[in-house]
């Protein structure tokens, strides 16, 4: 449904998207997950044809957003990651302009603004303005607005960012029931939980580059069995040649002056004898983390996927 | 692919917004109120002593002309005026440059159609721009017709005798016994007649005074072109609303809808159609009551300037649109506001402006708009001569900065 082919997006000299690929099909929900700057809005701009790429195409429902934009955007729901509301204007009118704007008229877009009201749970609030809504509120009425029309493809901007659990339950489960109705759902977001409780499939973004695409347990699988161990202290002098002759399965990740990195097989059980290497003071705090995706980033770029 | 509606509902919401709240509007309609309250109040009551400059060209040169002209250098109102004898092309040049309050034109053959009881005719030219002095020109003139069509029925046969007199330069002294004994049992006689009621009736009948303009004072020029100035504030306020909506994501999300950017670019327009159908509604009504305007204008001085509105609305809209940010776009839409009013005739009319300053004005589109209307509106100038050049430049004005708006509204979410 959605088909991104060698996208490029340049700023400038600045590259802040490039050669992405992948493929959202019906009915499944595609996360993009990396950190702030990792180029996601870039790629969803360029879906949405707000940009326009420096190279490659994107297709939505079969239609090349840059040469038949009419016919791929009417196929096209669109939650950006800024708001655009009107905070002057109540819900009900928000929802009114949009669906408008998508074409929606008479008793259905009666009966539509109903529907996504109950399903964003703010039937009750519809009437206030939104200058006096929550930023959960705002939110879900931001991301209310964008499924009015019933897209067969919903591209979805960190719709989450900064609310409170309860409006976060309420994003998450619409967002699930619209998969369960066979949209496809492009969903970017730096929060691993949300990537791994919701996406069918995860693209991991820095830099602007895919480094990683698969189901939740095929990127686990790429850490294999290992375990990452964090080490934060003072190894200003240490060297890691006796960690990579003694530690089982060990693979060195990072190694700076404060922090050190690696992953290891059977991390719990190595622990002391690895911690017992180094003089006393040196380290001062240990984490260990089992294959997930925080640590698959980690493995994969050196840097932590929350800044 | 957006709904049909989209425009209206865009108009309205836009609406809706504005009413609730509220001091953009009060202050679009007071503004221009109070200043031409102000400005007519101040040129009303004046102060100082009046002198003004009266031109007379006498294409009759008798006895009569010279007698009516003369009346200006005497009495009262020569203290007031300063006479002066002008052919007809100075008299035009001089009135046209502002620099006389009247100018009256004895047409040939005036004090031959007097002497045998016909109706005559005298022009008067009054400076649109002085209120008071070419008023007072006005009804000396009319009390000299008066007073002359008086002699005119009273001493009928008195004149028939005196003409010849007159003509030849000759005056036969038994003649002139009897002219002076008819005159003094006329006047004998008319001790006993109630004369006032006859007066108007045969005054139209002997001299029609032909008026160029109707009333004209300062409140009243200033009138249209402080409609002018309400629909340049309101379309500035409302021209850089596009940042806003810019800035607040609503359009970036609109450019990502199949239409309906241009379902909202056209909402605008509608919106700012309706702001300025209200505010020349209520200006043009309560200005019109105020100078007595015949009521079949009222509607025609506001078809005339919500279109003005529109033309000054795109041009703002497409200045707002150039800008690189919102911030930039509202200073500059105020720098140019200030210049327009000023030159545009909004401030100070036109016609008391220096003619090269007047000269610039003229060029600026509610210049052109403004100077249209009034020399339909006060000039009595047939309405498609005074409107039709300035409403094709407007409505080129309009088409080409709509489009151009159309264009350039997808470059604002490039720009946030
Ligand atoms: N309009 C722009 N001009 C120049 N650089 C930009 C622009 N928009 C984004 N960037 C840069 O591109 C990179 C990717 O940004 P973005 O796609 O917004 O990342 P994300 O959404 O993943 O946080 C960042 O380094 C950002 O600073
Ligand atoms: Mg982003």
């Amino acid at each position: 449904m959605i088909k991104v082919e060698a996208l490029t997006k340049k700023y400038g000299d600045f590259t802040a998207a490039e050669d992405i690929n992948f493929e959202v099909h019906a009915g499944e929900i595609f996360g993009l997950l990396g950190p702030n700057g990792a180029g996601k809005s870039t790629t969803i701009n360029c879906i949405s044809g707000l940009m326009v790429p420096s190279e490659g195409e994107v297709y939505i429902n079969q239609h090349a957003v840059t040469g038949d934009a009419i016919q791929a955007k009417a196929s096209l729901g669109l939650v950006p990651q800024d708001l655009a509301l009107y905070e002057d204007l109540n819900g009900a009118e928000n929802l009114n302009f949009w669906a408008q704007a998508y074409g929606l008229s008479g008793q259905f877009m009666q009966q539509r603004i109903d529907e996504v009201l109950q399903q964003v749970g703010l039937a009750a609030r519809a009437k206030d303005r939104v200058s006096t809504y929550s930023g959960g509120m705002k939110r879900r009425l931001n991301f209310a607005c964008g499924i009015l029309h019933q897209p067969k493809a919903l591209l979805l901007d960190e719709p989450t960012v900064g609310v409170d659990p309860q409006s976060r339950e309420h994003l998450l489960g619409a967002v699930e029931q619209l998969k369960a109705q066979g949209t496809a759902v492009l969903y970017t977001t730096h929060y691993m939980e949300e990537a791994e409780r919701l996406c069918d499939r995860i693209g991991i973004i820095d830099h602007g580059k895919i480094i990683a695409v698969g189901s939740v347990d095929e990127l686990r699988s790429q850490m294999g069995e290992k375990d990452l161990i964090t080490l934060q202290g003072d190894f200003s002098g240490v060297e890691p040649d006796w960690l990579a002759a003694h530690v089982a399965g060990f693979e060195l990740i990072e190694w700076q002056p404060q922090t050190v990195r690696f992953m290891a097989e059977q991390a719990a059980e190595q622990l002391s004898a690895i911690l017992g290497r180094f003089a006393t003071g040196t380290v001062k705090q240990t984490a260990v983390q089992q294959a997930n995706l925080e640590s698959l980033f980690i493995k994969l770029t050196g840097r932590e996927l929350r800044d | 692919m957006s709904s049909q509606r989209m425009p209206i509902t865009v108009a309205g919401l836009r609406l809706k917004r504005l009413v609730r709240e509220k001091w953009g509007l009060i202050s679009w309609l007071a503004i221009p109120t109070i200043i031409v309250f102000l400005m007519s109040l101040i040129a009303g009551t004046g102060s100082g002593k009046l002198t003004g400059k009266l031109l007379i060209t006498d294409h009759d040169e008798s006895a009569v002309s010279q007698l009516l002209a003369g009346s200006f250098n005497q009495g009262p109102l020569a203290e007031i005026f300063t006479a002066k004898q002008v052919t007809e092309d100075e008299g035009r040049q001089l009135m046209d440059a502002g620099e006389a309050s009247a100018w009256i034109t004895i047409d040939a053959g005036f004090g031959e159609a007097f002497m045998n009881n016909q109706p005559g005719q005298l022009r008067l030219v009054k400076n649109p721009a002085q209120s008071i002095l070419p008023q007072m020109v006005e009804t000396s003139m009319q009390l000299l017709v008066d007073a002359a069509t008086y002699i005119q029925i009273l001493f009928a046969e008195e004149l028939a005798v005196l003409k010849p007199m007159l003509e030849t330069q000759k005056f036969d002294d038994a003649n002139l016994v009897a002219l002076t004994l008819g005159i003094k049992q006329q006047l004998e006689r008319l001790e006993s007649t109630l004369f006032p009621p006859q007066l108007k009736l045969i005054e139209k009948q002997v001299a029609e005074v032909e008026e160029t303009s109707t009333n004209i004072t300062f409140g009243l020029l200033m009138f249209p072109g402080a409609i002018i100035m309400a629909l340049i504030f309101s379309a500035n306020s409302l021209a850089v609303l596009i940042w806003d909506d810019a800035g607040n994501g609503v359009i970036p999300r609109l450019a990502a809808t199949p239409k309906a950017l241009q379902a909202y670019s056209t909402g605008q327009f509608l919106g700012a159609a309706a702001v300025f159908t209200f505010l020349t509604t209520v200006l043009a009504t309560l200005g019109g009551l105020y100078f007595a305007l015949p009521w079949w204008q009222i509607p025609a001085i506001i078809v005339w300037l919500v279109f003005a509105g529109l033309v000054l609305y795109a041009m703002f809209v497409f200045i707002a649109l150039l800008m690189p940010t919102g911030k930039v776009a509202n200073i500059t839409i105020s720098a140019t506001t200030f210049p327009l009013l000023m030159l545009g005739g909004s401030f100070f009319p036109m016609e008391s402006m220096p003619p090269w300053l007047a000269g610039i004005g003229q060029f600026l589109p509610n210049g052109f708009l403004l100077k249209g209307l009034k020399d339909w509106l006060l000039r009595q100038e047939p309405m498609m001569e005074a409107l039709w050049l300035p409403a094709v430049l407007g409505l080129v004005m309009l088409a080409a900065f709509w489009l151009l708006s159309r264009v350039l509204v997808r470059q604002l979410i490039h720009k946030v």
